[in-house]
C-alpha cells in the first residue's frame, strides 16, 4: 500500500493542493467491536469494512449536505447531549438485544457477509434523508467462546456391559499390582540391601583396619624388644669381656710389681754398695783434705825430704870430700906415721857406713814403720866408737830424730790415713 | 474437532538441563559424543546425563570401555567452571565403584585431576579430593597417588583449604600413608598434623590422628613424631570429649612409644592414667589401642613396675568380648609380669 503526499506539483506554485493515491486494496474496518482479548490465542479474522457501510464515504447528493448545527444555538452542547442520551437508549437496546438469540456466530475463519444471491444485483443505494450520529459503544468483555457441539453425525449405538460379564476387577488387578509393588519393593530392597552391603564392607574395613594396626604395633614391640635385648646382651657381654681383660691386666701388673719389687729389692743396697765402692759417697771435708790438703802436704814433706835428702847428700859429699882430703892426707901421713888413725878410719867406713846405713834406716824407715828402733838399736851397737863418730852419730842421729821425727809425722798421719782404709785387710 | 493446543504444562519426565538420555546400549556412546561437542550447552547437558548414570556400576563400566574417560579428561581443562564442576562430580562418582577406580589407573586420570589442584571453585575442588580418597581406599589406588608424587601437593593443602576439604584431604593422606609414608615425611607432614591435632573440628581432629598412626608406622615417622614434640599433644588428647579421637591418639602413641625415646618420651608426660582410664571405654578400638599402649610401656622398668600394681585391671580385659581385645590383654599382662 503506497500513499504518498506530493506536493512536488505544486511546491513551485507555493500552494500545494493535497492529493492521495494509494493502491486499491480492501480498507480494514478500523472499528473494534470488542475490548481487547486478554489471552489473545489466535489473531482474530480481519475485519474489513465495506466501503458501503463507510461512514466516511459521503454518498449521494452533495449539494444538500447537512453543513452543521443551524446557528443561534449552542448546537454542539445539545448535540452531545443528545447524542449522549441517545447513546444510552442504544446501550439499554443493545442490552436486551444480547439476550435474545441470534444467528450464530460466524465459525472461526468465517464471516457472515451480506449477499445478494439473486441473479441480478441490485445497487443498493439508500439516499440519506437524515443523518444519523452515532457513537460506538462502550468497549465490552469479549464474551467467552461458546462450546462447539459439532452435529451430531452418525449413528447413535449403544452398548449394555451387564454384571459380571467383563472381568472381575480384584482378580485382574492382583496381578498387575503384584508386580507394580513387588517391583517397587525389590528395587528398594536392592538399593538397601546395597547401602547395608557398603555399610558392612566399611565396618569391617574399620575392624580390620583396628586389627592390622594392632598387630603391626604388636609386631613392631617385638622386635623392638628383640632389639634391645640383643643390645643388652651385646653390652653385658662387652662389659664382662672388659671385666675380664681388666682382671688379666691387673693381674698380671701385680705381678709384674711383685717380681719388679723383689728385683730391685736388693738393687738398692747393691746399688749403694757399688757406689760406696766407687767412691761416690765421700765425706767431702775429707775429699777435700784428700784432694787439696794432702797432696800439698807431700809436696811439702817431699820438698822437706828432698831437702834432707838435698842436706844429707850435701853432707854426704861434704864428708866424702873431707874423707877423702883426709884420706888423701892420712895417705900422704901414711906415707909418714902408718898407726895414727884406725879409729878414724873405721871412724870413716863408719862413717862410711853410716850414711849408707844412715839411708838404709831411712830406707827401712819408710818402708817399714817399725824398723827405726831396731834400725836405732843397731846404730847403738855397732858404733862403739870414739868421741868423733859419737858426735857424728850426734849430729847423724839429731838429723836422723829429726827426719824420723817427720817421718813418724809423716808416717803417723799417712799410716792413719793409710791404716783406715787398710784397716779391714790388717787384722 | 480437537483443540490444536498444546496443554499448558511441560511433560512430567523432562529435566531442561539434561540431555536426552538414548535408549538401552546407545545411551553412553551418544553422551560420549556430545561430551565432545563445541557447544557448551550441550557437553553440560552431557555431564549432568552423564552424572546421573553413573550411579550404576554397570554404566560405568559401558563408560569407561567406550573411553568417556579421555574426553572427561578433556573437559578438566574446560575453561567454563560449571563443566569442570560437573566433570569432577562425575568422576567422583565414577571413584565410588571399583570399576571406575580401576579404569582411573589405567588412564592416568589421577594425574589429570592433580592439575585442578588450584582450582578457584570450592565445588570442583571438594568432589576432586572425594575422588582422590575413594581412590585412595584401593590400595593399589593410593600405591598410584603416591607415585604421581601428589603427597607433597596435598601435605601442602593441608595448611591452605578449607576444613570439609582438610577433612578430605586427611582422610586421602590416612590411605595413602599406610602404603609408603616417606614421601610424605620428607614434607614436613608432622608438623602439619601436629597444628590439625589441636583444630576445634572434632572431625579434623580425629581424622589428624588417624593419619598420625599411619605416620608413625615406619621408624622414620616415629622418630619424626619424637622430635616435634607430638607426644604431649596425643597424651592431651587422650582426654578429649570425643570417643572416636581418644582412640585415634591411643593407636598414634601405641606405635609413637615403640622407640625407647618415645616411651620415655610417654612416661615423661604421665600418659599411663589417661590410657588406663581409655581401658573402660565403651568403644573396642579405643580399648584395643589403648592395651596396645600400656603393652609398649610396660616394657619400660618404670613402667612394669607402676603397671605391675594395675595388673587386675587387665585381667578383667581379658574377658572382654572382642576376640583382639582379649589377646592384647594376655600380651599386656605377659610383658608387664616378665622379669630380666
Amino acid at each position: 500500500v503506497a500513499s504518498t503526499l506530493t506536493d512536488r506539483t505544486c511546491s513551485a506554485m507555493g500552494t500545494y493542493t493535497y492529493t492521495y493515491t494509494s493502491r486499491p486494496r480492501a480498507l480494514p474496518c478500523q472499528r473494534r467491536r470488542y475490548r481487547d482479548h486478554l489471552m489473545q490465542l489466535a489473531e482474530e479474522p480481519v475485519h474489513h469494512g465495506n466501503i458501503m457501510y463507510d461512514r466516511r464515504v459521503v454518498r449521494g447528493n452533495t449539494y444538500a449536505l447537512h453543513t452543521g448545527p443551524l446557528p443561534g444555538q449552542p448546537d454542539p452542547i445539545e448535540i452531545q447531549r443528545q447524542q449522549q442520551a441517545k447513546r444510552r437508549a442504544l446501550a439499554k437496546k443493545r442490552a436486551q438485544e444480547q439476550f435474545r438469540p441470534r444467528t450464530p456466530e460466524p465459525v472461526e475463519g468465517r464471516k457472515h457477509v451480506d449477499v445478494q444471491t439473486e441473479m441480478y444485483l441490485e445497487e443498493i443505494a439508500d439516499r440519506i434523508i437524515v443523518d444519523v450520529e452515532c457513537q460506538t459503544d462502550a468497549f465490552l468483555d469479549r464474551p467467552p467462546t461458546p462450546l462447539f457441539i459439532p452435529a451430531k453425525t452418525g449413528k447413535d449405538v449403544a452398548t449394555q456391559i451387564l454384571e459380571g460379564e467383563l472381568f472381575d476387577f480384584d482378580l485382574e488387578v492382583k496381578p498387575m499390582l503384584e508386580v507394580l509393588v513387588g517391583k517397587t519393593i525389590e528395587q528398594s530392597l536392592l538399593e538397601v540391601m546395597e547401602e547395608e552391603e557398603l555399610a558392612n564392607l566399611r565396618a569391617s574395613q574399620y575392624a580390620y583396619e583396628e586389627l592390622r594396626n594392632v598387630e603391626l604395633a604388636e609386631v613392631q614391640r617385638l622386635a623392638e624388644q628383640e632389639k634391645r635385648h640383643r643390645e643388652e646382651k651385646e653390652r653385658r657381654k662387652r662389659q664382662q669381656w672388659e671385666v675380664v681383660y681388666k682382671h688379666s691386666e691387673t693381674a698380671q701388673k701385680v705381678a709384674a710389681r711383685v717380681f719388679a719389687q723383689r728385683y730391685l729389692a736388693d738393687l738398692l743396697p747393691s746399688v749403694f754398695d757399688s757406689l760406696r765402692d766407687g767412691g761416690y759417697f765421700y765425706d767431702p771435708v775429707e775429699r777435700d783434705i784428700e784432694i787439696g790438703f794432702l797432696p800439698w802436704l807431700m809436696n811439702e814433706v817431699d820438698k822437706t825430704m828432698e831437702y834432707s835428702m838435698v842436706g844429707r847428700t850435701v853432707l854426704d859429699m861434704l864428708i866424702r870430700e873431707v874423707v877423702e882430703k883426709r884420706l888423701a892426707a892420712y895417705e900422704q901421713r901414711d906415707d909418714q906415721p902408718p898407726a895414727g888413725k884406725p879409729k878414724d878410719e873405721l871412724g870413716e867406713s863408719g862413717r862410711m857406713t853410716e850414711p849408707p846405713v844412715g839411708y838404709e834406716l831411712q830406707e827401712q824407715s819408710t818402708a817399714q814403720p817399725q824398723r827405726p828402733l831396731p834400725g836405732r838399736d843397731s846404730l847403738q851397737r855397732t858404733p862403739d866408737d870414739g868421741r868423733y863418730m859419737e858426735s857424728v852419730l850426734a849430729q847423724e842421729t839429731k838429723l836422723m830424730e829429726e827426719a824420723e821425727y817427720e817421718q813418724t809425722k809423716i808416717r803417723k798421719t799417712s799410716g792413719t790415713e793409710v791404716l783406715q782404709p787398710r784397716g779391714d785387710f790388717q787384722p | 474437532m480437537a483443540h490444536a493446543r498444546i496443554s499448558m504444562y511441560l511433560p512430567p519426565d523432562i529435566n531442561p538441563t539434561q540431555a536426552a538420555i538414548a535408549y538401552g546400549c546407545r545411551a553412553l556412546p551418544k553422551l560420549n559424543e556430545e561430551l565432545q561437542s563445541e557447544d557448551l550447552l550441550t557437553r553440560q547437558k552431557a555431564l549432568m546425563a552423564l552424572c546421573d548414570l553413573m550411579h550404576d556400576p554397570e554404566h560405568v563400566y559401558v563408560a569407561i570401555d567406550t573411553g568417556c574417560l579421555e574426553s572427561l579428561k578433556v573437559l578438566l581443562k574446560d575453561n567454563n567452571d560449571m563443566v569442570r564442576i560437573k566433570t569432577t562430580e562425575v568422576l567422583y562418582i565414577m571413584a565410588t565403584h571399583n570399576v571406575g577406580r580401576e579404569g582411573f589407573l589405567e588412564h592416568d586420570v589421577i594425574l589429570a585431576l592433580s592439575s585442578l589442584l588450584n582450582d578457584p571453585q570450592s565445588a570442583c575442588r571438594k568432589n576432586l579430593h572425594l575422588a582422590f580418597k575413594h581412590v585412595a581406599l584401593l590400595p593399589s589406588g593410593a600405591q598410584g597417588i603416591v607415585n604421581s608424587g601428589l603427597i607433597p601437593s596435598l601435605v601442602w593443602k593441608l595448611q591452605r583449604e578449607e576444613e570439609e576439604i582438610q577433612g578430605l584431604l586427611l582422610d586421602t593422606l590416612a590411605a595413602c600413608l599406610t602404603e609408603d609414608a616417606t614421601e610424605a615425611l620428607g614434607s614436613h607432614v608432622v608438623p602439619f598434623l601436629k597444628q590439625k591435632l589441636l583444630s576445634t573440628n572434632d572431625d579434623i581432629r580425629s581424622k589428624a590422628a588417624r593419619t598420625l598412626i599411619a605416620v608413625s608406622i615406619p621408624l622414620e615417622g616415629k622418630n619424626q613424631v619424637w622430635q616435634h614434640d607430638v607426644i604431649p599433644i596425643l597424651v592431651h588428647l587422650l582426654k578429649d570429649r570425643v570417643e572416636e579421637v581418644q582412640a585415634n591418639a591411643a593407636g598414634a602413641l601405641m606405635y609413637a612409644t615403640v622407640t625407647t625415646q618415645g616411651k620415655y618420651a610417654a612416661l615423661d608426660t604421665e600418659a599411663i592414667h589417661p590410657l588406663l582410664s581409655l581401658l573402660g571405654s565403651s568403644l573396642s578400638k579405643a580399648r584395643l589401642n589403648a592395651t596396645k599402649a600400656l603393652t609398649m610401656l610396660a616394657e619400660a622398668p618404670e613402667g612394669r613396675k607402676f603397671l605391675q600394681s594395675r595388673v587386675p585391671v587387665f585381667r578383667v580385659l581379658e574377658d572382654d568380648t572382642s576376640e583382639a581385645v582379649r589377646r592384647a590383654a594376655q600380651i599386656a599382662v605377659k610383658v608387664i609380669e616378665w622379669k630380666p
